[in-house]
């Protein structure tokens, strides 16, 4: 996947070039919006991670240049606004999603790869990751060739750890991803570890792997 | 009482006073000077007898005295002092006794001794008195009626741009955008007043809405730092040679950063409910918002072993769809988080009532400091903003919240 990451606090640039690139994907950076205008112009991306407020303008020019050059690359905006307006304003005009400051990387990975997945493949799209295969339209899940049966919660935290896969992935990203704002972090941990023993436990049965490695209390990797 | 009514009272109270006392003084003064007229009339009368006497060496008929009653009685004291005294006059033509003055005189007639006494009609100069008496009790009740009139309503229009300052100052929010305007009035006071007021206002208005403008700024400026600390976390935890001990420091981090965002999110929150700065106002569905959020905490409530009671009628209320989100789940997680093991949540809804009912500690939470911003339990590790958004989105929708204790249950009520 190519993406181009405009963002201009340079550490939170750095850190996002590196988790997407040591996945394998290619990035290119730029600091401001003239820089990410001439590159949008030149290259073609598959991916735009775009932070709206930029030093020497909103990001939104961007999303108008895109749309009124006919480019379809995918848009996620990084605002640090929690903002309904700038949500509802990006996504008309043409983002794919709106992901607000401060976010967790495995959060920024997973809906990317979302975002990509529905604009390339359309609803029609099957996701193999080893003996998994998951129907992303009628969100079913094949391990081995035999059906899983899912909880939600379940079916959200597999394909999240999918998109994240041999990475270790924090409990407060995986909960913030579960429940958002809903819970207070202390309880959703319990949670957590029963949502995970249970996926691990469907898992094991129909595969015969462990696929998940705990990671000091920290979180949990998948692999 | 009114600072008119004040004044009117303590103006009568003085006037009336001074006009009582002058009708007094009025009086005895004008009754002195006629009493003095009489009595010299009566020194004449008595002169008058003298004289006669003098010419004639008799004593003179009563006839040949006016209307005076003049009486003589021979007497064998040689000296006596000639005194003035009331006495009762009777009127020989109307046949009846009217108040009168006397005097009573030594005279000599050929060497005898006579006391000679002079009696007058008062009548006409006591009329005299009741006619200026009467004059003066009407002024008096004239210039009470134009004082009260006065009083009331020339002063209450001199009052009148107070009050209306007074009203525009109760009205008063620090939070509206609309200001105090100038009252148009001619008294220098109420000029002064009004342009000092204003100004405050203006003033306080303002510096109110740079420091949430500051608030919000500091709040999203501080949400770029966050994002650096997260995602290099989420880097740090990639590293493999590092041990549990870094692992659990890492996790605290974690944790104090995801609350310091929630705390920013709360705070961010709050300017936005204060500005008023959520348009999505339409009509919201109370009974299928909490259905919704009974969804969405079944784990918690069930990890708790919580039974949920709901009683819910239908209810529509005009609000923002994700104010109304934030205040039934600020309101439920906390009837779960504050919840015992084993406890309960009785929820009801009725015609404009939401009454959320929770077991759990069995002190009652102290009512007056709730809803203060960064009020909380020692116990809890939530941000304390909680109850503070839930109580100014009632504020804004002009919702009734209340707290209240009562057999182990700790009770919200939201009046919509």
């Amino acid at each position: 996947m190519k993406l181009l990451i405009v963002e201009d606090e340079q550490s939170l640039r750095e850190t996002i070039e590196k988790y997407f690139t040591e996945e394998g994907s290619i990035c290119e950076v730029c600091c401001d919006l003239k820089g990410a205008l001439q590159k949008i112009a030149v290259y073609e991306y598959d991916c735009i991670l775009l932070d709206i407020g930029l030093p020497d303008g909103d990001g939104f020019a961007i999303l108008e240049y895109l749309k009124s050059s006919g480019k379809n690359e995918c848009v996620l905006i990084i605002s640090a606004r929690n903002s309904l307006d700038d949500k509802i304003k990006g996504l008309n005009i043409g983002a794919d999603d709106y992901i607000t400051k401060p976010f967790h990387l495995a959060e920024l990975k997973a809906r990317l790869l979302a975002i990509f997945r529905r604009k390339t493949f359309g609803s029609n799209s099957l996701l193999n990751y080893k003996e998994i295969s998951i129907d992303l339209s009628g969100r079913t899940v094949n391990v081995n060739d035999k059906e899983m049966t899912l909880t939600k919660k379940e079916y959200e935290m597999l394909l999240y750890f999918i998109a994240n896969k041999g990475r270790v992935i924090s409990k407060n990203a995986i909960a913030e991803h579960l429940w958002g704002d809903e819970m207070d972090m202390l309880d959703s941990f319990d949670f957590i570890y029963t949502h995970i023993k249970n996926l691990r436990k469907k898992l094991m049965e129909l595969s015969g792997k462990d696929f998940f490695a705990s990671i000091y209390g920290v979180g949990y990797k998948f692999i | 009482m009114k600072l008119a009514a004040h004044y009117n009272k303590a103006s009568i109270i003085i006037s009336v006073s001074v006009l009582l006392i002058s009708a007094v003084v009025y009086y005895l003064t004008i009754n002195h000077i006629v009493r003095q007229q009489l009595d010299s009339d009566l020194s004449e009368e008595v002169t008058e007898v003298i004289d006669y006497i003098n010419v004639n060496h008799r004593l003179p008929k009563p006839i040949e005295f006016d209307e005076d009653l003049t009486t003589f009685k021979k007497t064998s004291v040689a000296n006596f002092d000639t005194k003035f005294f009331d006495a009762p006059y009777a009127n020989p033509k109307e046949k009846k006794t009217e108040p009168g003055r006397a005097v009573s005189a030594l005279i000599k007639v050929n060497g005898d001794n006579y006391i000679v006494t002079i009696v007058e009609s008062r009548e006409n100069t006591e009329y005299l008195v009741q006619i200026i008496s009467t004059i003066t009790l009407i002024l008096t009740v004239v210039l009470l009626v134009v004082l009260i009139v006065t009083n009331r309503y020339v002063l209450n229009g001199l009052w009148r741009p107070f009050y209306q300052l007074l009203d525009q100052v109760k009205w008063f929010s620090i939070a509206d955008t609309n200001k105090i305007a100038a009252v148009e009035t001619r008294v220098d006071e109420f000029s002064d007043l009004s342009d000092a007021v204003s100004k405050m206002s203006l003033r306080a208005t303002t510096d109110y809405q740079g420091l949430k403008a500051f608030t919000e700024n500091a709040s999203h400026e501080m949400m770029t730092p966050l994002a650096i600390i997260t995602s290099k976390l989420d880097m740090l935890i990639q590293d493999e040679q590092l041990g549990a001990d870094q692992f659990a420091q890492i996790t605290d981090i974690y944790s104090a950063a995801s609350r310091l965002s929630r705390l920013n999110q709360s705070l961010l929150l709050l300017v936005k409910i204060d500005n008023n700065l959520l348009h999505d106002t339409e009509k919201q569905d109370i009974k299928t918002s909490i259905l919704e959020k009974s969804q969405q905490f079944q784990e918690m409530l069930q990890n708790k072993y919580i039974g949920l009671n709901l009683a819910l009628e239908p209810l529509e209320v005009n609000a923002s769809k994700y104010l109304i989100d934030v205040l039934i789940n600020n309101l439920f997680s906390n009837a779960i988080r504050h919840n015992k093991n084993s406890g309960s949540i009785k929820i009801k809804l009725s015609e404009n009532k939401l009454i959320i009912q929770n077991t759990g500690d069995i002190t009652p939470l102290q009512q007056d400091a709730i809803f203060e911003r960064f009020y909380k339990s020692r116990t809890s590790d939530g941000t304390g903003l909680g109850l503070a958004i839930i109580k100014n989105i009632c504020t804004l929708y002009h919702f009734e919240i209340k707290y209240e204790y009562a057999d182990g249950m700790h009770s919200f009520i939201v009046v919509f």
